[in-house]
């Protein structure tokens, strides 16, 4: 009687990479991930009250409140300027419950984002919170972007944050004929997300298209409009898988972010499962 | 009447010799005080002056001669130049009426036996034109200010009406219009539009109202703008929808607007009017030949397009409205300036009743008893009569007079004086 054959070591470490071993390992939950999302704040309580009826314990939420007139942010108080934020700010914890997150309110009480104060929040959430992953649910149009110097400084702020080894992941509100939507319109430097038509929340898609790289899930859970399918709720959606992987392996670029992101959309269609 | 409308002051110098005109004319030229100098030589040609020019300060002889006298002169100056000062130049100060000389102006005195020198002349001269300077100084900003005031004033109905011609469509009623229209192609049931302005200078700083179909107000009282849908499709940048609305006000972080409540599907769309004002459209229960049914993707497009041409159309009528309100805010703030100013100068320009200088009650002292308790008595009764006479003019001084005579009467049948 022969001797069984001896395991092959690698096997192990093969099954690791298949997809779903990646987004779905226990470990991937965001935990030491921060991420910050730049949108209309985070009405706090209705998220930990939430979350706790499910279980689960979300890591406290921290964040401030951008403004035109003051270089700092005004102290985050646990609200939100409309309900949008916290929406996006649902569809991340639901993907990833242990990520740390920063709420940048560039909305505020005026109800209107611009441009130089969502750079602002950038910067902030770059430099000072120090967040790995951005998500910009939000998109500034070609003609608010005029003159050229501003979308400049735009672009500026962007590629601090790719230098940075920070991950933005912008929704690409691609559906206007004429103009293009920014951040998102500079998608090499960053994730741009449209939404498809998905019902795994961990489900995406490659689909390399102008000014747009990924498709996620288009739908939330939990507030106005959220099954409404929107930009605004794939951002988050990818954002969320992001935070997955980097929980897997924090130091990952945004081009290895890039790459995993392909190779896992591949496999899968490959596989006939996206 | 003329006016001081000219940029420097108006010395008049009213004297019959013809040695003290030219003397006193050249002392007021060496001087270089910065003033007109005019002579006359009589009454007659003084007034003829004065009746086409400014007089800030009239140096007038006591004793014009023909049966004139400088108060008589004065007296008519002051008809055409109410607020004019006066130096009197005599020989005989103590013989001189006071009281009539205070009240017509009259600010000081020189003696022509005593100490009329050019230094005395220019330095009194000196004196008079640096009050009267700043005094005239007020007047004539005073007077512009009255006259910019009247203009204003005749302006603002003028403005006023243009800005009503001006006003495209007052603004409820296009919001009405575009809501039934929009009512009508998506086949919902109805439509509320929803404005929220915000500004932090103000209290309270959000104000939220909401017009129906037909434009008119809701008078029901709106949630907080951050807690609302319309916040909400402000974030989304996009016409979005919703079915169920009760439902997901379950969430926790949302509350309806009480036209909200009870909507089975909702399509809203947002509008960027201006920076902190906010504009939504809320349209609510499609229905359709089967029934009750959502909006579609062609209502959302459609509605798209509409609130561009209606952000268009809202932007114009405010900004139109805001130039309105900043012209009208420019206008009152520069009444209001100059009301204040006004009053300010009122106080501040000498009054007529203000006391003499005290160079004419010293004068008048020495003209007077030197017993000094007497002559305080008779100061204060001239300081009455003079008081009398400028707030009641020569009728009242009359009465004074006669009740004072009636008194002394009474008063010597009663001693058996009978000293005149």
């Amino acid at each position: 009687m022969s001797a069984p054959p001896p395991d092959n070591p690698f096997d192990d470490l093969f099954s690791l990479l298949r997809p779903d071993r990646l987004l779905r390992h226990p470990l991937a939950t965001g935990e030491g991930i921060s991420v910050c999302i730049l949108d209309s704040g985070i009405e706090r309580a209705a998220v930990e009250s939430k979350f706790q009826r499910l279980g689960q314990t979300i890591l406290p939420i921290e964040g401030g409140v951008f403004t035109a007139e003051r270089v700092e942010p005004l102290p985050y108080e646990g609200h939100q300027s409309t309900p949008h934020g916290t929406t996006v700010a649902d569809i991340l914890l639901t993907l990833a419950p242990r990520i740390r997150l920063y709420s940048a309110d560039v909305f505020g009480p005026r109800g209107t984002c611009q441009v130089e104060v969502l750079i602002r929040a950038l910067r902030w959430a770059t430099n000072v919170w120090q967040c790995k992953v951005i998500n910009l649910s939000l998109g500034v149009p070609e003609p608010r972007l005029q003159p050229m110097q501003r979308r400049h400084q735009l672009l500026r702020a962007v590629e601090e944050a790719y230098y940075k080894d920070v991950l933005l992941v912008a929704a690409a509100d691609n559906e206007h004929p004429l103009t293009r939507s920014y951040p998102a319109a500079f998608a090499p430097s960053l994730l741009s997300v449209d939404k498809g038509r998905f019902d795994d929340p961990l489900a995406f898609a490659y689909r390399l298209n102008e000014s747009v790289e990924f498709q996620a899930r288009g739908v939330g859970y939990m507030g106005p409009f959220a099954s409404e399918p929107a930009t605004s709720w794939a951002a988050p959606h990818l954002a969320g898988i992001v935070a997955r992987l980097l929980s897997l392996r924090p130091n990952m670029k945004l081009f290895e972010i890039k790459a995993m992101l392909y190779w896992i959309y591949q496999s899968l269609e490959r596989s006939g499962t996206p | 009447m003329p006016t001081d409308s000219a940029s420097v002051e108006t010395i008049l110098i009213v004297d019959d010799e013809e040695a003290v005109r030219r003397t006193f004319g050249e002392w007021l030229e060496s001087a270089d005080l910065g003033c007109d100098v005019v002579v006359a030589k009589d009454a007659e040609s003084a007034l003829k002056h004065a009746n086409h020019h400014t007089i800030d300060l009239a140096i007038l002889d006591w004793n014009l001669g023909a049966g004139n006298d400088g108060l008589h002169l004065l007296e008519d100056l002051t008809l055409f130049h109410p607020d004019v000062s006066a130096i009197m130049i005599t020989g005989f100060a103590h013989q001189a009426t006071p009281l009539q000389a205070m009240r017509m102006g009259v600010r000081d005195y020189l003696d022509k036996n005593q100490d009329l020198d050019r230094t005395t002349f220019l330095k009194v001269v000196g004196r008079q034109l640096e009050r009267i300077r700043p005094a005239r100084r007020a007047r004539r900003l005073h007077r512009e200010l009255m006259a910019f005031r009247s203009a204003v004033e005749k302006v603002l109905p003028l403005v006023q009406s243009a800005a009503a011609l001006h006003e495209p469509l007052p603004l409820p009623a296009a919001v009405g219009n575009l809501i039934r229209f929009l009512t009508r192609t998506t086949g919902a049931t109805d439509g509320v539009l929803l404005v929220r302005d915000y500004d932090a200078q103000r209290h309270p700083s959000e104000m939220c109202r909401a017009y129906d179909g037909t434009g008119r107000r809701l008078d029901a009282p709106l949630v907080p703008f951050a807690r609302s849908l319309a916040g909400s499709v402000v974030s989304m940048q996009k016409p979005s929808v919703m079915v169920d609305l009760d439902r997901v006000a379950d969430a926790g972080n949302l509350e309806l607007q009480p036209f909200e409540h009870g909507r089975a599907s909702l399509l809203a769309a947002p509008m960027n009017v201006a920076p902190g004002v906010q504009v939504v459209l809320e349209l609510f229960d499609k229905q359709s030949a089967g029934g009750s049914s959502t909006f579609r993707e062609e209502d959302r497009l459609l509605v798209a397009a509409a609130a561009d041409f209606a952000e268009d159309l809202l932007r114009q009528a405010l900004a139109e409205r805001q130039m309105h309100r900043v012209l009208f805010d420019a206008i009152e703030a520069a009444l209001g300036a100059s009301a204040s100013m006004a009053e300010s100068l009122e106080g501040a320009a000498p009054r007529p009743d203000e006391p003499p200088p005290a160079v004419v009650l010293q004068r008048l002292r020495q003209g007077l008893d030197e017993d000094a308790v007497k002559a305080e008595m008779t100061l204060r009764l001239a300081e009455s009569i003079r008081v009398l006479a400028l707030r009641h003019g020569s009728p009242a001084v009359q009465h004074c007079i006669g009740l004072v005579e009636n008194l002394r009467q009474l008063l010597d049948e009663m001693t058996g004086e009978t000293r005149s």
